[in-house]
């Protein structure tokens, strides 16, 4: 099976310090993969260039064989394919609910209001938040915000999912019904790479997780192998280092 | 009649008296020039926000060094600064200074029949608005977060549909009091006006002193005149602002 999103020898500098050097990955269809790391190691950069949020200075991504570095391509139009999740939530500030998830479906894909609205309708009730259409976002909790930023990234029908610390601006009693969320969608076969300081969480719901350092990705392995029996003397110092807070 | 004036005249001593005296002399004229300064201010004020909007826009446009064609990069480049020097020329000079050399300028030229004092009033006060309010938004755009317009471009938004949708509503919003502010402003500054003749509440007001040779009280009426447009103006500009700031809670 092809992959979905294939990135080549990426090179991202800001200035003159190196914050990827020479990444190389591959995403294939329904597989979920997790970036760990440090602060400061590039997961977060990394996820941002998927998508160009981040302009690499060299190197390739492929996404379904379409290069994103080629200036020729409709990065707008692959981006309606890519769903993204950020830490901050980002919700539109000046729309509320509903409004936050029928803007782009009705922008880009042509949706009318009423398609867009049954739609936005399904994934808001999959996430939980069906009562809620009318709320301004301004007064939800940080979970129900982030709940509704993966509706809203739903609404384009993605091909895969991006998540940027999905929970990491959340109270802890609110990191639940995120991760929940992701779950599912995990079970429903929805392509993901997610950044994440969850360990607990990155062990369940990961095929692959890719250890960051230094703007290299130093290890990739299965979970079960990443937690029990790491490949490189940095996993193993990493690991010690957060898993002794759990 | 300019005997008439000085025969019928209160005391000097008599400061009520006078003012009395010139108001009821000259009410119709301040009256007409209380009108001329409401309108300038906001015809100004509103011309100049819709007018900002797009010198704003020049200014804050973004070239995309790997994606936009050569075309498309100069004509941004080039109304960008356009857009900057417009505004840096107008906040740098005085309105009274601009609005000689407009009204002068135009007038030698002989180009417009309908050329005078009033609509050069009306024009120099929008194009010299426009200037400050590109400011505000400008300022007003920079208020909102980032991450609202990363949000618009990764669910495959184009810049321009995320400024139209997402930054500019927000923009608009945060500028609100700081327009508002620019209308008070106007109100004063445009007393300025009166030097190409525009019958504003000052010039209507320097009509009565002139008349009667009673500059201080006259003017007292100007000051009491502009000091109540002012007040009641901020105290609606106040009172939108908050409505403006509790929408969200009223209607949730």
């Amino acid at each position: 099976m092809n992959p979905i999103i294939r990135v080549e020898n990426l090179i991202k500098r800001f200035d003159d310090r190196i914050i990827l050097n020479q990444i190389n990955l591959t995403v294939n269809p329904k597989e979920v993969i997790t970036l760990v790391g440090s602060s400061g190691s590039g997961k977060t950069t990394l996820l941002r260039c998927l998508n160009l949020l981040n302009e690499p200075n060299s190197g390739h991504i492929y996404f379904e064989e379409q290069d994103l570095m080629d200036p020729n391509t409709d990065i707008n139009k692959l981006r309606e394919h890519m769903g993204m999740v950020f830490q901050q939530f980002n919700l539109f500030n000046n729309k509320n609910v509903l409004d936050n998830c029928t803007m782009a479906p009705m922008l880009r894909l042509g949706l009318s209001k009423k398609e867009a609205t049954e739609r936005a309708i399904k994934y808001l009730t999959k996430v939980g938040l069906k009562d809620f259409i009318k709320q301004d976002v301004r007064r939800l909790s940080g979970g129900q915000k982030q709940r509704v930023a993966i509706a809203r990234a739903l609404c384009m029908e993605p091909k895969v999912m991006l998540f940027d610390e999905p929970t990491s601006a959340l109270d802890p009693e609110m990191v639940g019904e995120v991760l929940s969320v992701i779950k599912t969608l995990r079970d429903e076969g929805m392509t993901m790479v997610i950044v994440t300081h969850e360990m607990g969480f990155a062990k369940e719901v990961s095929d692959r997780i890719l250890f960051m350092d230094q703007g290299i990705v130093l290890e990739e392995n299965n979970p079960k192998d990443f937690f029990s029996q790491p490949k490189e003397e940095r996993t193993r110092q990493f690991l010690n280092r957060v898993i002794q807070h759990i | 009649m300019f005997l008439d004036v000085l025969a019928t005249l209160p005391p000097q001593s008599d400061f009520f008296g006078t003012i009395i005296y010139i108001v009821q002399s000259y009410y119709k004229i301040i009256l007409y020039g209380l009108g001329v300064t409401i309108l300038l201010s906001v015809v100004g004020t509103l011309g100049g926000f819709i007018l900002a909007m797009g010198v704003t826009q020049a200014r804050v446009v973004v070239i995309d060094a790997k994606r936009d064609r050569l075309f498309v990069k100069i004509y941004k480049a080039v109304f960008r600064q356009l857009a900057i020097i417009y505004v840096t020329v107008f906040r740098g000079t005085p309105m009274i200074v601009q609005a000689m050399i407009i009204y002068y300028g135009i007038a030698t030229t002989g180009m417009f029949s309908w050329w005078g004092p009033l609509p050069a009033g009306l024009i120099i006060v929008t194009v010299n608005t426009t200037a400050y309010i590109s400011e505000v938004l400008r300022g007003g755009l920079q208020a909102v977060d980032p991450g609202q317009m990363e949000a618009a471009r990764t669910l495959g938004m184009s810049h321009r549909q995320a400024m139209r949708k997402v930054m500019w509503p927000q923009a608009i919003k945060n500028a609100l009091p700081g327009v508002g502010n620019e209308f008070v402003v106007n109100l004063k500054d445009t007393a300025v006006l009166s030097v190409i003749s525009v019958v504003d509440l000052f010039y209507s007001v320097r009509q009565g002193a002139s008349a009667t040779y009673r500059y201080y009280e006259s003017f007292m009426i100007a000051a009491i005149l502009y000091l109540i447009l002012t007040y009641l103006s901020s105290k609606v500009v106040d009172y939108l602002s908050k409505r403006l700031d509790t929408t969200a809670e009223v209607n949730a």
